[in-house]
C-alpha cells in the first residue's frame, strides 16, 4: 500500500470510527427506551425534564437534561465500569469516586473525621437523653462500630482517619454514656467483601459481649444457614467492576423461631415483622433480609427469655444484623432507628421505664450524621 | 452548553452535523449561526439576545464604516469609536459594573448598591472578536460584511464562541464565503477534536478533582500545597488548550482554519516566550489592537514601559473582574521588562543554562497560577506561604495518599505538555511499519478514547470547565 493510499485508509477509517461512535449512541439514546431504576446504584433514574417555556428560561431545563442524557445513556453500567478500570487500572488512581478494592475487599474512603458532624449526632443523642432517658432510672451505653476502612484503609495506603481518636472523641461529646468498645473483636474478614455491613456470622462474640455487659442472659448455640440467593452488596454496584457476590448466612435457634417482631407502620400502627425477612432478598438491598431493613421502630419479645431483662437500642444498620443475636438474652428489645423517626415523637410509641439503653452507631453514621433529625 | 458534555457529543453534535452537511452551500452558514445560536442559548436562555443585539450592532457599524470611509472618514471614525463605545460598555456593565461599585464604595466609604448582574458566558472572546471585526474594517483590512448570517456566522460559530481561540473575521473571511470540506480537513478535525476531548476530561478534569481535594483539606501540608499549585497549572493548561484543540478541530470539520491558541507553553525558556506560547490569540489581539495603537516599542523607553503595563493590565482584567487578575497581568509586565531590558539579553549569550531557564520560566508561572486562582489576596498570602511552609500543616499523610494516587495522572501530564508525544509519533509515522501500524492504531485509538471519555462523561466524574468564566 502507497504512502498516500494508507493515509487515505486511515482518515476514512478515524471518520468512521467518529462516526459510528457519535451516531451510533446518538441514535441508540434518542430512540432507545428510558429505564426507571438501576438495580446497580440502587436509585431511580433522572426523566425526561419538564420541557416548557418557564424551565426553558430559567435554564432549569438544560441543567436537568445533561443529568437525563447521563443517567439514560446506553449501556451506562458498562460504561461505569470502563471509567473505574481506566481510572484505578490504568492511570492508577487509588480509588473510583471513593470506593478502593483490596484484595476483593469493596471499601469506601471514611475521611477525614468531622467533629462537626460529630457533634451533630451527639446534639441529637443527647436531646433524647434529656427528653426520655435521664430520669427513667435505666444506664444508658455506646457502641460505636468501625467501617471496614478501620481495618484496611491505612494497612494499604489508602486515606484512613484516626480511628482511636474518632473513638475518644465520640466518647468525650456523649459523656454520660458508659462505652462498651467491640473494636478489639473486628477484623476486615468479618465484613462482607461487596458491602458495607459485617457479617452475622462473624460478630457472634461482638453480641455475646455486648449482652454480657448489657446484663442479658447468655446466649445460646445457633445453627448457621446459608442463603443460595447471591448477594450483591452496595459497593458491588457502585464501585461497577463486576465484583463477585457475597453469600448471606444467618444464625438462628428455636428461641429466634419463636420471637415476636412488630414494627410501626408509616400510618402509626404496629404490624407483625420478621427478624429475617425473605422478601427482602428480592429487593433493592438483601442485607435488608436482617430486620427488614429500614425500619423506624420495632419491638421484640421472646417468650422464651429466662430473665425479665428488658432493653432498648438506638441503632443504623450495623444493628440489622447485631441484634437478633442478642434477642436471646432479652425478654424484649425495642429498636429505634432515629434516622426514620423524629426524637420528639418516640414517646408517642415507646415507654421509658428504667430499661437500659444502647447507642450503637457506625463511625460511617457518626461521620455523616445529617440524616439523624 | 459544553463540548465535554453527553448534550453536546450525543445530541447538539450530530444533529448539527446531519443539518449542516445536507444544506445547500448557500444555506450552510445560516445552518451554522442557527445552531450556534441555539448552543449559546442553552447556557444562555436570556443572554442570547445580547449577544444578537451585540452582532447587530458590529453588522451595521461595519455597514456604515464601509458606507463613510473614503468619503467621509470623520464620520467613518465615529462609527467605529461608537461600535468600540457600545461593545466596551456592554462588556464594562455585564463584566466590571461591581468591581468597580464595590471599590468605589470601598474607596468612598459609601455603600452604592452593586448590580449583581450575572456574568454571560463567553462575553469577553465574542466581544473582541466583533472589535477585531469593527476596527479592521476602519482600517481597510477587510471589506464590511453585508449579509448579517454570514457575519452572524463568524461572531457566533460556536466551536470558538464560549472560550476562543479569539478568531480574526480577516482570517476565516474568505472561508465564511467559500470553504471545502475535504477529507483531510475532516479527518484532522476528528482528530484534534477527540485528542482535546481527552486532554480537557481525562487529564484536566481528574487533576481538577485533586485541586478540589485540596479545597476541601483542612489543614494541609506544605506538599499538598505544592501538589495544588503544580496540579492547579497543569489543570488549566489541559482544560483551556484541551477546548482550544477541540474548537479547532470542529472547525476545520466545518471547513475553517483557526489559529492555533497554545503551542507548548511549559516548554519555555523565557517569560517572553511563555507568552508566546500562551493562549496565543489573546496576545496577538493585544498587541495588534492595544499595544501597537499605543506606540509598541516605537517609543522612548519610558512610554515603553507605560505600553507594556497599559498592555498586560488589560491583559489581567480581561480574565476577571477582580484586583487578583489585575495583579496576575502586572506580575508578568514585570518580569517582561525585566527580561526586555536585561534578563534576555544576557541570557541567550549563556549556554547550558537551559535547566535553569525553565525552572525559572516554571517557577514563575507557577507562582501566577496561584494568583490567578485565588479568589482574594489572603488568599494568595496564604497559598504562596504554604508553598514555603508558612502556616502549613505538619502531617503530609493526605498529601502523600494524593501524590500517589494520581502519579499516573501528574507524569502523563507532565509529559503531555511538551512536544514528545508528538514526535514519538511522527518518528513512528515516518518510518514504514511504523506508518502501517498507526493506520489502524491511530484510528482505534481516538475511537477508544471517545469511548472513555464517554464513560468518564457517563459516570457524571468532576466537569468543570476553568475557562468559562471570562
Amino acid at each position: 500500500m502507497g504512502g498516500m493510499r494508507m493515509k487515505k485508509v486511515k482518515m476514512i477509517a478515524t471518520l468512521l470510527a467518529f462516526g459510528i461512535i457519535i451516531f451510533g449512541f446518538a441514535f441508540w439514546t434518542w430512540f432507545g427506551p428510558d429505564r426507571e431504576f438501576s438495580s446497580d446504584e440502587r436509585r431511580y433514574l433522572a426523566e425526561f425534564p419538564e420541557l416548557s417555556t418557564e424551565t426553558l428560561l430559567s435554564g432549569d431545563f438544560m441543567a436537568d437534561f445533561e443529568g437525563y442524557t447521563q443517567d439514560q445513556f446506553p449501556l451506562r453500567d458498562s460504561f461505569r465500569g470502563i471509567k473505574a478500570f481506566f481510572a484505578t487500572k490504568v492511570a492508577g488512581k487509588k480509588d473510583n469516586n471513593g470506593l478502593y478494592s483490596v484484595d476483593g475487599h469493596l471499601s469506601k474512603i471514611e475521611y477525614p473525621m468531622s467533629e462537626s458532624m460529630i457533634d451533630h449526632a451527639a446534639d441529637r443523642f443527647t436531646a433524647v437523653y434529656d427528653r426520655y432517658l435521664k430520669d427513667s432510672g435505666g444506664e444508658v451505653f455506646l457502641t460505636v462500630v468501625p467501617d471496614k476502612g478501620a481495618y484496611l484503609a491505612e494497612e494499604n495506603g489508602c486515606l484512613s482517619m484516626d480511628y482511636p481518636a474518632f473513638y475518644e472523641k465520640v466518647q468525650e461529646t456523649l459523656p454520660y454514656m458508659t462505652y462498651l468498645p467491640v473494636e478489639d473483636l473486628l477484623g476486615a474478614e468479618d465484613y462482607y467483601k461487596t458491602d458495607s455491613h459485617w457479617r452475622q456470622e462473624s460478630i457472634l462474640d461482638v453480641a455475646q459481649r455486648l449482652a454480657e455487659k448489657l446484663g442479658g442472659d447468655p446466649l445460646p448455640e445457633f445453627e448457621r444457614e446459608t442463603l443460595t440467593e447471591p448477594f450483591y452488596g452496595v459497593y458491588a454496584g457502585q464501585s461497577a467492576t463486576g465484583a463477585e457476590p457475597d453469600q448471606i448466612t444467618y444464625l438462628t435457634n428455636d428461641i429466634l423461631e419463636g420471637v415476636k417482631v412488630t414494627g410501626l407502620s408509616d400510618l402509626g400502627v404496629w404490624e407483625e415483622k420478621a427478624l429475617y425477612d425473605r422478601k427482602e432478598l428480592s429487593g433493592v438491598d438483601p442485607y435488608n433480609f436482617f430486620l427488614s431493613g429500614t425500619e423506624a421502630l420495632l419491638k421484640i419479645e421472646n417468650p422464651m427469655a429466662e430473665g425479665g431483662k428488658r432493653l432498648i437500642i438506638f441503632r443504623d444498620s450495623f444493628g440489622s444484623s447485631l441484634i437478633p443475636l442478642m434477642v436471646p438474652g432479652f425478654a424484649e428489645i425495642t429498636v429505634v432507628d432515629l434516622r426514620y423517626i423524629r426524637g420528639d415523637q418516640l414517646g408517642n410509641y415507646v415507654e421509658f421505664d428504667g430499661q437500659d439503653v444502647l447507642f450503637l452507631y457506625s463511625t460511617t453514621l457518626f461521620n455523616n450524621s445529617l440524616a439523624i433529625g | 452548553m459544553l463540548f465535554s458534555g453527553i448534550p453536546f457529543l450525543y445530541y447538539f453534535l450530530p444533529i448539527v452535523l446531519i443539518l449542516y452537511f445536507l444544506a445547500p452551500k448557500k444555506l450552510k452558514n445560516g445552518v451554522l449561526l442557527a445552531f450556534s445560536l441555539v448552543f449559546y442559548a442553552w447556557g444562555e436562555p436570556i443572554y442570547v439576545i445580547l449577544m444578537v443585539i451585540s452582532i447587530l450592532q458590529g453588522y451595521l457599524f461595519g455597514l456604515l464604516i464601509g458606507r463613510d470611509k473614503e468619503k467621509r472618514p470623520r464620520r467613518a471614525k465615529l462609527w467605529m469609536w461608537c461600535s468600540v463605545v457600545f461593545s466596551l460598555g456592554m462588556l464594562g456593565y455585564f463584566k466590571y459594573a461591581d468591581f468597580f461599585l464595590s471599590n468605589f464604595n470601598a474607596a468612598t466609604g459609601l455603600s452604592l448598591p452593586l448590580l449583581r448582574v450575572a456574568l454571560p458566558i463567553g462575553i469577553s472572546f465574542y466581544t473582541f472578536q466583533i472589535l477585531s471585526y469593527v476596527i479592521d474594517v476602519y482600517r481597510g483590512d477587510v471589506a464590511p460584511q453585508k449579509n448579517p448570517i454570514t457575519l452572524g456566522a463568524y461572531i457566533a460559530m460556536f466551536p470558538q464562541l464560549i472560550a476562543g481561540p479569539i478568531v480574526r473575521y480577516s482570517d476565516v473571511e474568505r472561508e465564511l464565503r467559500e470553504r471545502k470540506h475535504t477529507l483531510a480537513d475532516m479527518a484532522y478535525g476528528v482528530r484534534r477534536f477527540v485528542l482535546g476531548l481527552g486532554k480537557k476530561v481525562l487529564i484536566a478534569n481528574s487533576l481538577g478533582e485533586l485541586c478540589a481535594a485540596f479545597g476541601t483539606a483542612t489543614d494541609p501540608s506544605t506538599l499538598f500545597f505544592w501538589l495544588n499549585a503544580v496540579a492547579y497549572s497543569l489543570q488549566i493548561y489541559f482544560d483551556f488548550s484541551g477546548y482550544s484543540d477541540m474548537a479547532i478541530g470542529l472547525g476545520r470539520f466545518f471547513g475553517f482554519h483557526f489559529m492555533e491558541n497554545f503551542n507548548y507553553p511549559y516548554i519555555s525558556k523565557s517569560i517572553t516566550e511563555f507568552w508566546r506560547r500562551w493562549h496565543i490569540s489573546l496576545g496577538v489581539w493585544f498587541r495588534d489592537y492595544l499595544y501597537i495603537p499605543l506606540g509598541g516599542n516605537r517609543v522612548s523607553k519610558p512610554r515603553w514601559f507605560f505600553n507594556l503595563f497599559v498592555v498586560w493590565f488589560a491583559t489581567g482584567f480581561w480574565h476577571g473582574a477582580a484586583w487578583n487578575f489585575i495583579l496576575w497581568g502586572l506580575y508578568f509586565a514585570v518580569f517582561l521588562v525585566i527580561e526586555k531590558f536585561w534578563l534576555l539579553p544576557w541570557l541567550q549569550k549563556k549556554e547550558g543554562l537551559d535547566f535553569l531557564r525553565h525552572l525559572y520560566v516554571l517557577s514563575l508561572v507557577l507562582v501566577s497560577f496561584v494568583i490567578f486562582n485565588a479568589p482574594d489576596f489572603a488568599t494568595v498570602g496564604t497559598q504562596l506561604g504554604g508553598l514555603l511552609g508558612i502556616g502549613a500543616g505538619h502531617d503530609a499523610t493526605e498529601a502523600i495518599y494524593y501524590a500517589k494516587s494520581y502519579a499516573g495522572i501528574l507524569v502523563t501530564a507532565v509529559v503531555g505538555a511538551t512536544p514528545l508525544p508528538k514526535k514519538v509519533v511522527s518518528w513512528v509515522e515516518k518510518t514504514k511499519v511504523g506508518s502501517r501500524i498507526l493506520t489502524v492504531a491511530e484510528p482505534v485509538f481516538l475511537g477508544l478514547l471517545l469511548l472513555v471519555v464517554t464513560a468518564y462523561l457517563v459516570d457524571g466524574s468532576f466537569n468543570p470547565f476553568l475557562y468559562f468564566r471570562f
